[in-house]
């Protein structure tokens, strides 16, 4: 299985600029917003690593939470920026079960900060630690995949199933290929859906629960393809689902071959090389007003199903931006700071900033003032799925 | 010749009645209480219980030698015979106190008579009775005075009443077994903030509409609440440590909640202490403090002679969240335990803490103490709670009260001091401009005819201890655990740690002790207990005949929600696991190794000692008590010396070769199911 397809050659500085002139933008255009885009654009990167107090290079998840503090889980612990902007570290000295970290949710109820490690579950509130492992509690595994919090519950995405834990009873549930839809137990990924639970299952594509009446559905690729998406917009575009994010009614599915989007009725599907999508082997997707924010191995896109934005770093690290409009030539552009690395681990976007967690550091996005915000529910439905 | 007839007689009656039993028509539980009988009686007259009998209780019990096991092990054994079952006198016994904020009203939870009272400070008198069901407990009134809060510990709610009408108006339901409420104004609306003893997190409540905004984690078993003047934040004492492991020092917790933001903003951790109910802040100065027991666990208890195993203290938390320094209530031969309330004057210059086992009030100089902490080292502040001298710099007067002084309340102006005197079911007034007692307001006869009553007397008191260093309450709050090992003689000491058990529960499962080497609760409370424990006289007879008889009128730990009443299905799944005979795919389960063989409804003990393969790498024995499950899920942790955290980790790190239960067939979510199901108990 090529879960890598190979990939196009970057374009070098020289040939961006080659292809700016092309399409006739000025060189300096990066600073200002990009006109008539319908979602924010990111005019410049700041990069923090090793001197901001970041312990590893990389940094698998990234989460500001309604506190507007910022944390991150790295490969060797969990991080908080400092008012001093730089980052202190938690590790399993301070109670964390393991320090390799890769996922992170906020109750935004009581502002506790869920950490799921490659060994454990762990809650941080105001300044403890609590774990949970597979030998001490009832979670069905300690490998934690995804984590989310709905209401008075927490979900995981485990090597061994979904786990749900009711926050005031202590109870917990598991669901697997024992006792739900599910293909098999490695689950990736799960997300809060209204009032539903999208359960990313690595094999087995979303499995969709509806807590309420304990019902399970199951969203499979059509043509159980792994390689190919033999009839785009069928369904899921690949089982493999590797991340999810949902926001207002529609789910987006990263897999490793490629992307989709379920507004509840209808199913779009893009891959690379036949849409702006820079890689199939998408790794992390974040919603946020209607926009998926789509990290992967070799860049960021940002897409509202209509309008693409690419962020890539060339083989000079030089930050390029691509902007695919609609029945326009691609505008490429050179940015004055690149993302700290192509490969995206982990994403979090707001109205004010983008945190881009990368495979060689963290990234701030500093957002240009956008001209035009557009909701996807403001598309009509031909635009949507274009 | 006559005695020689009275034995033939007594022969065939026995007989008689044996033959007698196949043909009455009596229910299973009749039939064998009727055998029992007969088997005791022919046990009483040197008759050999035959090969039949014999027999039965081989296979029943898995044991080869039966020669110490009689049918009462296994039959006879009905929950509604248990003491804790069944009615009992119900005292007006003053377990909240809150102050009308004009002075004119004293509010007071009886608890046990599910009253809460209004008492007119001028006449004494009770002036108003509300009906509040499920132990209305703790108390917090709207600063208008016009709705007095009550936490209910059985029903699991906290209700509001209208003070005009003196009537329920709003009920909300919150977590598991609250106690403390603080009540606070803010700019999102007036606030409520319910510590939940049992599920170990805080409701926070829109005192408005009676719903329940956010359920915020605090420290194991809150307890005490206060809230700050601006209403902004709120203080939780909690009682118990963390879940140490067994060889760690326990550190009970002190959490801050933001109630506009509904979320834990700090945690306090007391270092070597646990058991806080209460607090209170000095805005000014900027300190929160609680009282606490530094407790000394961890070496072996019979230090009792050499000085303390625990020691009183008032931990005082900097509001900047920059140190907490304990400093100590006890002097250096004269120690005043189960440190209970504590209130602040209004003008801040003198705080009151009641000693429920020392039955005084200490009344300590605030300015002295915080000059104290102002001009001590840090070193200084680090070591004062070890410094038993300290406590004469600050400690103003000790005013002695009746039994169990326990909650405290301040009359507005800050004059009269209302002390709780649980036992007595009296409120003693005290003057505290000139620390004289102003006399006492009496709720009722104060309960000594009832040995229930008396025997708790007994179980708070430290008079029965060396130097009055603790009661029986002091490890074993309500009764209950205080979630700590001790390294005590159940199988040596000096480094052998054994659980603390709880005391709920305990009626008719016998044996005691770890090692199951005490009979009955008279033995395990006798004399060797008072002299390797308390290094002082043992109880008397009849003091130890109240204290069993208050042991056993303490009904099971609950876990469980008072709102859930059907076992969910997960659970029903759990009971189905743990009455099992055969495994999911038929493989019988031998009988010694079912869960239900040792664990045996309905007390679920077996009532022997069973070597399960739990020997912990420093124990000196095989062979363990069976504990009885009943409130399992609220006594963490297990196993005999507490190396078990969690009921998860029985099976998951120490189980041995399916001898504590064949377990290995289980997947996760039948071990899920089980702790379920066990939870329920």
């Amino acid at each position: 299985m090529n879960t890598h397809p190979s990939r196009p050659p970057l374009p070098s500085r020289g040939l961006a600029l080659a292809l700016i002139l092309l399409a006739g933008a000025p060189t300096q255009a990066a600073a200002e917003p990009a006109p008539d885009l319908p979602f924010p654009v990111i005019e410049r990167f700041e990069n923090f690593g090793p001197d901001h107090g970041i312990p590893a290079s990389k940094v698998h998840a990234v989460l500001k939470t309604t506190d507007a503090e910022l944390w991150i889980g790295t490969w060797d612990g969990l991080c908080r920026r400092e008012p001093s902007g730089n980052f202190r570290r938690f590790g399993p000295e301070h109670g964390l079960s393991h320090k390799m970290v890769l996922c992170l949710a906020e109750d935004q109820q009581t502002g506790d900060l869920w950490v799921g490690t490659m060994r454990g579950l762990n809650r941080v509130s105001a300044g403890r630690i609590t774990a949970y492992t597979q030998t001490d509690s009832g979670l069905p595994n300690n490998v934690i995949y995804g984590v989310a919090v709905s209401g008075d519950r927490v979900w995981v995405a485990t090597a061994a199933g979904a786990g749900e834990l009711q926050l005031k009873t202590g109870t917990w549930k598991i669901y697997d290929h024992n006792n739900s839809l599910m293909h098999e137990p490695w689950c990736y990924a799960v997300t809060e859906a209204g009032d539903k639970i999208m359960i990313g299952v690595w094999g087995g594509g979303i499995v969709e629960h509806d807590p309420r009446l304990g019902s399970f559905k199951e969203h499979r690729d059509p043509d159980r393809d792994f390689h190919f998406d033999l009839v785009p917009d069928d369904g899921p575009i690949n089982d493999i689902t590797s991340w999810l994010a949902w926001e207002n009614g529609v789910l987006w599915q990263c897999t490793y071959f490629g992307m989709s989007r379920y507004d509840g009725r209808n199913w779009k599907t893009w891959v690379e090389g036949k849409s702006p999508l820079l890689s199939n082997f998408t790794q992390f997707v974040w919603a946020h007003r209607g926009v998926a924010w789509i990290g992967m191995d070799r860049g960021l896109s940002v897409t509202d199903g209509i309008t693409w934005v690419n962020y890539l770093v060339d083989d000079n690290d030089q930050g390029i931006q691509q902007i695919h409009r609609p029945n326009q030539p691609v505008e490429i552009k050179p940015m004055p700071t690149a993302l700290a690395n192509q490969f995206v681990l982990g994403l979090q976007v707001d109205d004010e900033e983008a945190w881009i967690a990368t495979s060689k550091g963290l990234s701030r996005g500093i957002l240009a003032a956008p001209t035009k915000l557009t909701r996807l529910s403001e598309a009509t439905p031909d635009q949507r799925n274009q | 010749m006559k005695t020689r007839g009275m034995i033939i007689l007594s022969v065939a009656v026995v007989i008689g009645l044996g033959g007698l039993l196949a043909s009455l028509n009596l229910n299973t539980t009749k039939r064998q209480s009727l055998r029992i009988f007969v088997h005791d009686r022919k046990q009483a007259l040197g008759l050999n219980p035959g090969q039949r009998d014999l027999e039965h209780m081989r296979i029943m019990t898995g044991l080869k030698d039966v020669s110490n096991v009689s049918c009462r092990h296994c039959h006879g054994i009905e929950l509604e015979h248990m003491r804790w079952n069944k009615p009992r006198r119900r005292h007006p016994t003053p377990e909240g106190m809150v102050h009308s904020p004009d002075g004119g009203g004293l509010f007071v939870a009886l608890a046990d008579q599910n009253q809460v009272v209004e008492i007119d400070t001028a006449t004494r008198a009770i002036k108003r009775r509300a009906t509040v069901p499920g132990k209305p407990i703790g108390l917090a009134i709207a600063p208008a005075g016009d709705r007095l809060f009550v936490t209910c510990r059985e029903a699991d709610t906290v209700v509001a009443l209208n003070t005009a009408r003196f009537e329920v108006i709003g009920t909300a339901a919150v977590g598991i077994s609250p106690v403390g409420v603080g009540f606070a104004q803010t700019p999102n609306g007036d606030r409520l903030i319910v510590a939940n003893t049992g599920s170990g997190d805080a409701s926070v409540i829109d005192a408005s509409s009676m719903t329940e905004l956010a359920r915020v984690n605090t420290g194991r078993e809150p307890y005490g609440v206060q809230t700050s003047a601006d209403g902004r934040l709120a203080f939780v004492a909690s009682r118990l440590a963390e879940m140490p492991h067994a060889d760690q020092a326990p550190a009970a917790e002190l959490t801050v909640i933001d109630t506009v933001r509904t979320r834990a903003v700090k945690r306090y951790p007391l270092e070597s202490a646990h058991l806080s109910e209460s607090i209170a802040l000095d805005a000014n100065r900027g300190w929160a403090l609680t009282p606490m027991v530094r407790v000394r666990n961890l070496i072996p208890i019979t230090q009792v002679a050499r000085g303390w195993v625990m020691s009183s203290g008032i931990a005082f938390a900097r509001l900047d969240g920059s140190e907490v320094v304990q400093m100590p209530l006890d002097e250096a031969n004269a120690y005043f335990a189960d440190p209970a309330d504590l209130v602040l004057h209004p003008r801040g210059h003198r705080a009151y803490i009641t000693s429920g086992g020392g039955d005084v009030v200490t009344v300590l100089d605030l300015d002295r103490m915080f000059e104290w902490l102002e001009e001590a080292s840090p070193a200084a502040r680090q070591r004062a709670i070890h410094d038993l001298e300290l406590a004469h710099d600050y400690v103003v007067a000790r005013i002695p009260t009746r039994r169990n002084p326990s909650r405290l309340a301040l009359s507005p102006d800050g004059n009269t001091l209302y002390v709780a005197e649980r036992l007595e079911d009296s409120i003693l007034l005290i003057d505290t401009r000139t620390l004289e007692t102003l006399g006492r307001i009496e709720l009722g006869d104060g309960g000594a005819d009832d040995p229930i009553r008396r025997g708790e007397r007994i179980f708070t008191t430290a008079a029965k201890t060396f130097q009055s260093q603790f009661s029986c309450r002091s490890c074993h709050p309500d009764g209950h655990v205080d979630g700590l090992t001790y390294d005590f003689d159940g199988d040596g000491i000096g480094d052998n740690m054994l659980d603390n058990r709880s005391l709920q529960g305990l009626a008719g499962t016998w044996p005691f002790k770890w090692n199951g080497q005490n009979p009955s609760l008279a033995v395990q409370c006798g004399p060797r207990f008072a002299k390797v424990l308390m290094r002082t006289d043992p109880f008397s007879d009849d003091e130890l005949k109240d204290l069993v008889a208050f042991i056993e009128s303490l009904p099971p730990a609950r876990s469980r929600s008072a709102h859930l009443t059907e076992l969910t299905p997960a659970e029903r799944r759990g009971r189905d696991i743990f009455f099992a005979t055969h495994t999911p795919d038929g493989e019988g389960i031998p009988r010694d190794r079912q869960c239900h063989h040792c664990h045996a409804p309905p007390l679920y003990t077996s009532r022997m000692k069973t070597d399960v393969g739990t020997r912990g790498p420093t124990s000196l024995i095989d062979e363990f008590d069976t504990p009885h499950l009943l409130g399992i899920g609220a006594s963490a942790p297990y196993l005999h010396d507490g190396r078990a955290r969690t009921l998860e980790e029985l099976w998951t790190l120490y189980q041995t070769n399916d001898l504590h239960g064949v377990s290995s067939y289980m997947n996760k979510h039948q071990l899920n199911d089980l702790i379920e199901f066990l939870k329920t108990l």
